[in-house]
């Protein structure tokens, strides 16, 4: 479009009036400044070890879109269901929402969408054909071992899943008591990865069923076995005590173990709580005694809270010294008094006797519950000095000696992982996938890491994987200060509702209840969706050039750049940080 | 139909007959009756019409640039400070090509307060773009109005129709009324097309840059000189359907087919002041052909030249001054007569400002001096008290 | 939440406004709240040089641009007009700069408002003649530099309260409204239109190149006006019954003044003086308003 010119007098209109439009008027050429969309990463997915593209999945639950939410989840997560119900969630506490009001309740959100797939028997869409060509052994079907597997497949590599157990799940199946994860909602999702089609050998334990032989014939091993060992207490007379994990692995199995009266649990981590908790659902006493304080317990604060509010007595600053037998049946237990001193290099509080009397209790029964160590069949080579990095939630043992000659055998989940969790393991599981395709593929698997994390701390991405290099790749976590938090309104968190105390100290009937769609539609509405465009349309509307323009049916904006002048509006209008501006290219 | 109008009435009864849609107009002595008769008629449902009652003349001329602008027959009537107030929106509406149709009672302008009749307000607006026509009496003043429309629709002009304070504003004279179904005949609808139309939209009177102001200039120039011609067919087709007309400009010889040596220029009511002392004159021996101006604007310089050119002597007599040059319509004159080989002597007489009384006898005393041995000069004043 | 309104587009790229022109932006939302049938009249202000030189135009909508002080006569003219071809639907509009409005054009504004004519007169406040080149205003804010209020001896007294002055002709309609709040403004719009008489409305539209702001924050700053009580969002019909369409946050006018170059003169005492100036007005409409 070119400016009008009147040649001759004649032309003209009798006074001056438009004959035109300013259109012609390309005002793109007063720019220096020069506004983009740029989707940038959200606290949340950062926080999240899977990477969850959270802050997108919310918005298309805001849409409505459940099942594409839950899809989208699953691009990073095989497993939904079980961590919307289990994960310690540090994407909430990475939330910005909890320095406005507080975080958004991802986790439960989670868990509804995983539930609402469930609920309407969703299945994904068959994994689309990839060339991966490889056939690989996953050893352990815990979170670890089915992402792994879930996520071969899906690049198009063969995959037998081999787990001791007769079952896959691994501590998920065996471990994690049915009122915090149903049976029946663990099946559907391990279901969904085995129907892709998984090889799943069940009753092969490392070592006695599964030789390394055999393994060697895969072109990649991943070694996810657990830690199922138990610890040693380091207490006298600790062939007393049980262990938990044994403990709960027999009441998930459905027997009823020889456990009542008072009973002692030690220990302060979320399997101390699932024992302690199981026990009383059983119609034991349990009480739980821990070496430290209860700020310093590494059991979920909800997990505490959830057992204390079931009225499970909690005594601190007790180590065991020693478990005796009494003759009337039970035992004495004695505890060390202990102290806080310092911390540790860790930052670890660290517990020392404090020379005050020691303490004694009578018990029916002693249950440890204090970490343990690497299953039966692990190599040897797993607790420490034989593995050498390969990820943020992944090693490989050292390929010396024996090892040279095997295929490449990386460990993930428990065996490796500092935090030892759901969500971290099936971090191990995708790097895992990840590692061994970028390999099989003949590409060195640490050059595109830094291209595939989530902000500069987060895990990776199997989105950002195989989007390639498309998605490059923000890693600009988004900060509440970047936020234009005037567009939000205080609203309060919604926290799933609960079973009724009575109910939970008497059964197994899963405590947390599903939240409704509704709820979840306005928990949903929570959510700054931080970095990532929702289609809010303050750009469009508050661009004083009318150059957002605007595909209202495929729900798409840009940048008329003919006309754009540069201001800036949109960006600092934009809520949620998901424009920039920058200096025009010249 | 024959009526005894005062001259305010005759305009209120000719914006009646032009079927005008819009009026709107603010109180000054002495145009008063021709807006209060106005509000009556548009009260009493006689006219079909929305009276616009503003709180400055200013508001007014804005009122009815608006109504223009938007395609209604607009009508505003003011008179000296109120027609000075207007001056802005008189540029205005002509700049924006609007027909409006103004009532001007010539009054002088203060201080000191003066009501009373004089040129000089309507002389003041002459570079405005608004065609001027000067009222000899109540019947030119109704005719001239509904001449003023037609012209000023078919030029796209602006058109101010002027008459004196009281001396016509105020006085009773029978006149004769034309039928509704002659008017309409003679003009018809206003039908413009530049107008403010939601279903056409255009932006009007927006910024015009060096490269075209002066072609929209221009073109208000072309108007004007097409408004000459214009005039003179319309005040013609006037005559033949109303037996009225009246010319830009108009001679009135002493005896019906001479030339009188000394031509005396004339402007609103005092060309029927001139009448009387031409006659009188006649009585005397002294032969003065009147010339009656009435198109001010645009100026019939051609017609200046044919009518006045001849003579040896011209008398103006100017009713207003430009202050530090003279009378008004004289400088206009000479200037027109000046692209002539041979010139007449023009005398400028300053005369009747501020209402006083132009007679009969400052008639003959003009004459008098003109014929006698006074030299032409710039300006000549008659009847100040020296 | 996106923000719902009238799809339509009635304004052109390709406008003359400097980059984040909050006149620009209200000009915008005033379209969407306007019907398909509206004339606009705009007398001198940026506005006239925004809309386009001859022979274009940066809108829709037929535009009458007309004299400075003209808004509300010229208005009525034409309302007339449309009345006597009977086109009682189109809405006649005129849209004003403060100047236009709180100055030089008050007069005709208050003549069209005492005849209660049925026009809608918008006034865009940037609180300066910007046309001119950043000019006292009736609307300037105490404190604030201008060309004729330098900083030596920025403006001594207080913004003109215009809506007050409206108020008194006891018209049908009155209310502020903001760029940054275009749900609101909007809405004001489309009530207006529906009533008939004198609406009035009175848009707070900043403007970056007056206030030496950078021009992204513009659209801020307008919330931030609201939202420290400068300009409070509210309504008034009948020039009786105030309605106060949102309660601000109450952030203290630092918050607003710090941001500009046209108060970085300003010491602490001043502020501090502002804020109570502030705090009587809005205490004083909150007393003549319900909150709603
Ligand atoms: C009678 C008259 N006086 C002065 C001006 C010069 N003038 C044009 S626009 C303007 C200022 C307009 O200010 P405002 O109404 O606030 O609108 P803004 O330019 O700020 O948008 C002035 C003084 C004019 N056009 N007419
Ligand atoms: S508000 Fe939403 S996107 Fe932002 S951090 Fe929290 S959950 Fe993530
Ligand atoms: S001077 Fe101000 S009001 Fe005028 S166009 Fe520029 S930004 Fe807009
Ligand atoms: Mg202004």
């Amino acid at each position: 479009m070119s400016p009008v010119t009147f040649r001759s007098v004649r032309d003209l209109p009798p006074m001056s009036r438009s004959t035109d439009t300013m259109l012609w008027n390309r005002t793109g050429s007063w720019r220096f400044l020069r506004p983009r969309y740029q989707d940038k990463v959200a606290p949340c997915a950062e926080g999240c070890p899977a990477a969850e593209d959270i802050a997108r999945i919310q918005i298309l639950l805001g849409q409505g879109d459940f099942e594409a939410a839950w899809l989208r989840i699953r691009e990073e997560n095989p497993l939904p269901g079980v961590c919307g119900r289990v994960c310690y969630h540090p994407c909430e506490t990475a939330c910005n929402r909890g320095e406005y009001d507080d975080p958004v309740t991802v986790n439960s959100l989670e868990r509804f969408l995983a539930d609402h797939a469930w609920k309407l028997g969703l299945s994904p869409p068959p994994p689309e054909p990839a060339a991966g060509g490889g056939r690989v052994a996953v050893v352990g079907a815990g979170p670890a071992g089915l992402t792994a597997a879930y996520f071969l497949l899906r690049l198009g590599h063969e995959v037998d899943l081999f787990d001791a157990r007769e079952e896959p799940g691994g501590l998920l199946r065996y471990g994690i008591p049915e009122y915090r994860l149903p049976l029946d909602a663990l099946a559907w999702e391990v279901g969904l990865i085995l129907n892709e089609g998984v090889r799943f050998h069940g009753n092969r334990r490392l070592g006695s069923d599964l030789t390394w032989d055999e393994l060697s014939g895969y072109d990649a091993v991943f070694l996810a076995v657990g830690t199922w060992k138990p610890a040693p207490l380091g207490a006298e007379g600790e062939e007393h005590a049980q262990d938990g994990l044994t403990l709960l692995e027999a009441i998930r199995q459905g027997e009823t173990p020889e456990v009542s009266g008072k009973v002692a649990v030690i220990g302060g981590g979320n399997t101390a709580m699932d024992v302690a908790r199981s026990l009383l659902r059983l119609g034991a006493e349990p009480a739980v005694y821990y070496r430290r304080r209860l700020q310093d317990m590494p059991a979920l604060p909800e997990e505490i809270q959830e057992a204390r509010e079931e009225g499970i007595p909690f005594q601190t600053l007790l180590a065991p010294k020693r478990i005796e037998p009494l003759p009337q049946g039970g035992f004495r237990l004695v505890l060390t008094t202990m102290e806080i001193l310092d911390e540790d290099e860790g930052g670890r509080p660290r517990a020392v006797p404090s020379g005050h009397p020691d303490v004694e209790v009578e018990v029916d029964a002693v249950v440890t519950a204090i970490g343990a160590g690497p299953s039966q069949g692990a190599p040897a080579e797993v607790t420490g000095e034989g593995l050498v990095a390969e990820g943020l939630h992944l090693k490989r043992i050292a390929p010396e000696g024996e090892w040279a000659a095997r295929p490449p055998v990386l460990v993930g989940g428990d065996l490796v992982n500092d935090r030892k969790a759901v969500v971290t393991a099936i971090a191990s599981g995708k790097e895992a996938a990840l590692v061994i395709d970028t390999r099989l593929r003949g590409r060195d698997a640490t050059s595109i890491w830094p291209s595939i994390r989530v902000g500069r701390k987060g895990g990776v991405s199997m989105n950002r994987y195989l989007s390639g290099d498309r998605a490059a790749q923000q890693d600009h976590v988004v900060r509440y200060d970047e936020l234009n938090t005037i567009y939000f309104r205080f609203q309060e968190r919604r926290e799933r509702p609960r079973i009724t105390l009575e109910e939970r100290r008497t059964g197994f009937d899963e405590v947390k209840m599903r939240i409704s769609a509704s709820l979840a539609l306005k928990e949903s509405e929570r959510c700054f969706h931080c970095g990532q465009c929702d289609q809010c349309d303050n750009c469009y509307l508050f661009c004083p050039d009318v150059s957002v323009l605007r595909d209202l049916r495929a729900g798409t904006r840009e940048i008329n750049y003919d006309y754009c002048k540069g201001c800036g509006v949109c960006v600092v209008e934009c809520p949620r940080n998901a424009m920039i501006l920058e200096e025009e290219p010249r | 139909m024959r009526r005894v109008l005062e001259g305010s009435h005759a305009v209120s009864h000719a914006v009646e007959l032009a079927r005008v849609k819009v009026i709107s107009a603010y109180p000054i002595t002495p145009q008063t009756h021709i807006v209060e008769r106005l509000a009556e008629l548009v009260a009493d449902g006689v006219l079909d019409a929305r009276f616009i009652r503003v709180e400055s003349e200013h508001s007014a001329m804005a009122a009815v640039i608006g109504a223009a602008s938007a395609g209604a027959r607009s009508f505003t009537a003011s008179s000296s400070h109120g027609l000075a107030l207007m001056h802005e929106m008189l540029h205005w509406a002509a700049g924006a090509r609007l027909p409006v149709v103004m009532a001007e009672v010539n009054r002088a302008m203060g201080p000191g307060w003066n009501i009373w009749a004089d040129q000089t307000d309507s002389l003041s607006q002459r570079d405005t773009g608004w065609i001027q026509l000067y009222c000899e009496d109540v019947q030119e003043v109704l005719d001239t109005i509904l001449i003023a429309y037609k012209l000023a629709e078919r030029v796209s002009l602006p058109a101010m129709v002027v008459l004196d304070a009281f001396f016509l504003s105020h006085t009773y004279e029978p006149v004769e009324v034309p039928e509704q179904d002659e008017v309409d005949a003679f003009l018809p609808a206003w039908e413009p097309t530049e107008i403010l139309d939601p279903a056409d939209p255009h932006a009007f009177n927006q910024l015009a840059s060096p490269e075209y102001y002066m072609e929209f200039r221009y073109k208000i120039q072309q108007a004007m000189e097409d408004a000459l011609r214009a005039h003179d067919e319309i005040d013609a087709e006037f005559g033949r359907r109303f037996g009225r007309s009246y010319g830009a400009v108009h001679r009135i010889p002493c005896r019906e087919g001479e030339r009188a040596p000394l031509a005396l220029v004339t402007t609103g009511s005092v060309t029927g002041t001139a009448r009387v002392a031409q006659a009188a004159l006649r009585q005397k021996g002294i032969g003065v052909d009147v010339v009656k101006l009435k198109l001010f604007r645009p100026f019939p310089h051609e017609e200046i030249r044919r009518v006045l050119g001849p003579y040896d002597r011209v008398i103006v007599l100017d009713r207003n001054i430009s202050f530090g040059s003279g009378g008004i319509f004289a400088s206009e004159i000479r200037a027109a007569l000046a692209l002539r080989g041979e010139q007449p002597a023009v005398y400028p007489f300053v005369a009747g400002l501020g209402g006083r009384d132009i007679t009969p006898q400052t008639i003959e005393s003009v004459v008098a001096r003109a014929l006698g041995d006074e030299p032409p000069s710039d300006i000549l004043w008659e009847g100040l008290k020296l | 939440m996106p923000i719902e309104l009238p799809v339509h587009e009635r304004m052109y790229s390709g406008h003359l406004a400097c980059p984040g022109c909050g006149a620009a932006i209200a000009m915008r939302f005033l379209l969407k709240g306007l019907g398909e049938k509206a004339v606009l009249s705009i007398p001198a202000c940026c506005w006239s040089i925004i809309g386009g030189p001859f022979p274009y135009t940066a809108l829709q909508v037929p535009v009458l641009h007309t004299a400075f002080e003209t808004g509300g006569a010229v208005a009525s003219g034409i309302r007339a007009a449309l009345d006597a071809r009977g086109d009682t639907e189109t809405q006649v509009v005129t849209w004003a700069g403060d100047g236009g409005t709180f100055d030089i054009g008050l007069q005709s504004l208050s003549g069209a408002a005492e005849r209660n004519e049925n026009i809608l007169y918008v006034c865009y406040d940037n609180e300066a003649y910007m046309n001119t080149g950043v000019q006292s205003s009736g609307a300037t804010p105490t404190g604030a530099w201008t060309t004729t209020t330098p900083t030596g001896s920025p403006k001594p007294t207080r913004k003109k309260d215009i809506m007050q002055i409206m108020a008194a002709h006891r018209i049908p309609y009155a209310a502020t409204a903001s760029i940054a709040y275009p749900e609101d403004m909007v809405r004001k719009v489309q009530k207006a239109v529906s009533l008939k008489g004198t609406k009035f409305l009175h848009v707070y539209a900043p403007c970056p190149t007056g206030w030496k702001v950078p021009s992204e924050i513009s659209v801020k700053l307008a919330r931030l006006a609201v939202q420290t009580r400068i300009f409070p969002l509210y309504e008034v019909e009948e020039g009786v019954r105030y309605t106060i369409n949102l309660e601000p946050v109450g952030y203290l006018v630092d918050e607003y003044y710090r941001t500009q170059g046209r108060f970085k003169h300003l010491t602490r005492e001043d502020l501090d003086r502002i804020q109570a100036q502030v705090d009587e007005s809005w205490d004083r409409l909150k007393a003549l308003a319900r909150i709603g």
